[in-house]
């Protein structure tokens, strides 16, 4: 007996392969402009916040194209990225207490 | 008559029941599920981790040690002496991951993790084309990246077990750390850990749909659904290294 499915799923664009290593090629030059930067610029907080944009542009290219997110339905990616702003939240909250933590080690040692 | 047309319209209709209201497979959909479920728990380690080092003073500036110059047998000890490890403040990384397997006693600062980012970068270019190949039902196409992948995530393995090794060499553990604070080291365990600990579960993952498809497992049933769907999966773990990657070796 024949045993096939149907399978529901949106198509990929003809220009896949394509498209895959342009991915590939970006996220390689992102990766190597990491590196250059780490030795350019000398260590501040805007430096940081450029490596973190950085992360979420590969990000971006990693989760749209090799997961395919990009050519999925609004609804499903909105339900997948949108929770992650929560993290947003989570992380400013963590770096506030972080910071009264720092006073606290200055003003008891450790 | 009213009863027939309101059956055809809730067939019509996105979410009446009948088809998937997003367009792709109740597997796949669950994957994302869970890998939104899992971002969560690398965020909220790596949370911890900002955290923690967010409540450390900052290093002092390395003006001493260049790269590509030589390091002698006792750099920890000289960094200490320097006071650029101190338990008072958290290290530099380029300071601490300064080797490359092979070329002992030259400072290479943050060249073996670059090399473990590209491996693992490499890895999804190879799953996603398995996963391409697997659309247009190339049996053989799947196979070769399938196996090209499952080598990547091995390679990727093996270079953190040499890096996991380094560093218990020059004794960090959970509790006690050369380079700085001890919890520098400890997060560093376990959140690498973790991450590796997926990419070993990924590379078994691999292996069994690999075999799968050899014994022709998806040709019969039609689809190549499997592969995209651990393939999400091997992605996620990549995703998850750009994190680790920026905040462990770039901050």
């Amino acid at each position: 007996m024949e045993h096939t499915e149907h399978l529901e799923h949106t198509e990929a664009p003809a220009d896949m392969k394509k498209q895959i290593w342009r991915t590939f090629w970006i996220l390689f030059a992102l990766t190597i402009v990491d590196i250059a930067l780490y030795f350019i610029l000398s260590p501040s907080l805007p430096k940081n916040i450029l490596f973190i944009v950085l992360g979420i542009v590969k990000a971006y290219f990693i989760v749209g194209i090799f997961m395919h997110m990009k050519f999925e339905k609004k609804f499903l990616s909105s339900m997948i990225v949108l929770p992650m702003l929560f993290i947003c939240f989570f992380i400013w909250l963590a770096l506030t207490e972080a910071d009264y933590t720092y006073w606290l080690r200055w003003l008891f040692g450790k | 008559m009213s009863n027939t047309v309101t059956v055809e319209t809730s067939k019509k209709s996105l979410w009446g029941g009948g088809r998937s209201p997003f367009s792709i497979s109740y597997g796949k959909l669950m994957m994302w599920i869970f890998l939104l479920s899992d971002a969560f728990t690398f965020s909220s380690l790596l949370i911890s981790y900002g955290f923690v080092r967010y409540s450390f003073p900052k290093s002092p500036p390395n003006e001493i040690v260049q790269p590509f110059t030589h390091v002698e047998e006792n750099f920890v000890e000289q960094m200490q002496q320097q006071g650029l490890f101190s338990s008072e403040h958290w290290p530099l990384p380029e300071l601490v991951f300064n080797h490359f397997p092979f070329i002992h006693g030259l400072n290479l600062p943050l060249m073996f993790v670059s090399l473990m980012t590209f491996i693992l970068i490499f890895s999804s270019v190879t799953m996603v084309l398995a996963v391409e190949a697997g659309h247009r039902m190339a049996k053989k196409e799947v196979a070769f990246y399938m196996l090209l992948t499952i080598f990547g995530g091995a390679a990727f393995l093996g270079c953190q077990a040499w890096e996991w090794a380094q560093f218990i060499t020059a004794g960090a553990s959970l509790e006690g750390n050369p380079f700085g604070p001890t919890a520098f080291a400890a997060l560093f365990f376990i959140v690498t850990g973790f991450h590796g600990s997926h990419v070993f579960s990924g590379v078994i993952l691999n292996i069994v749909i690999y075999l799968n498809v050899l014994k022709g497992t998806y040709d019969k049933r039609g689809h190549y659904e499997m592969v995209e769907k651990v393939g999400l999966y091997w992605h996620f773990v990549d995703l998850v290294w750009v994190f680790v990657f920026t905040f462990y070796y770039l901050v």
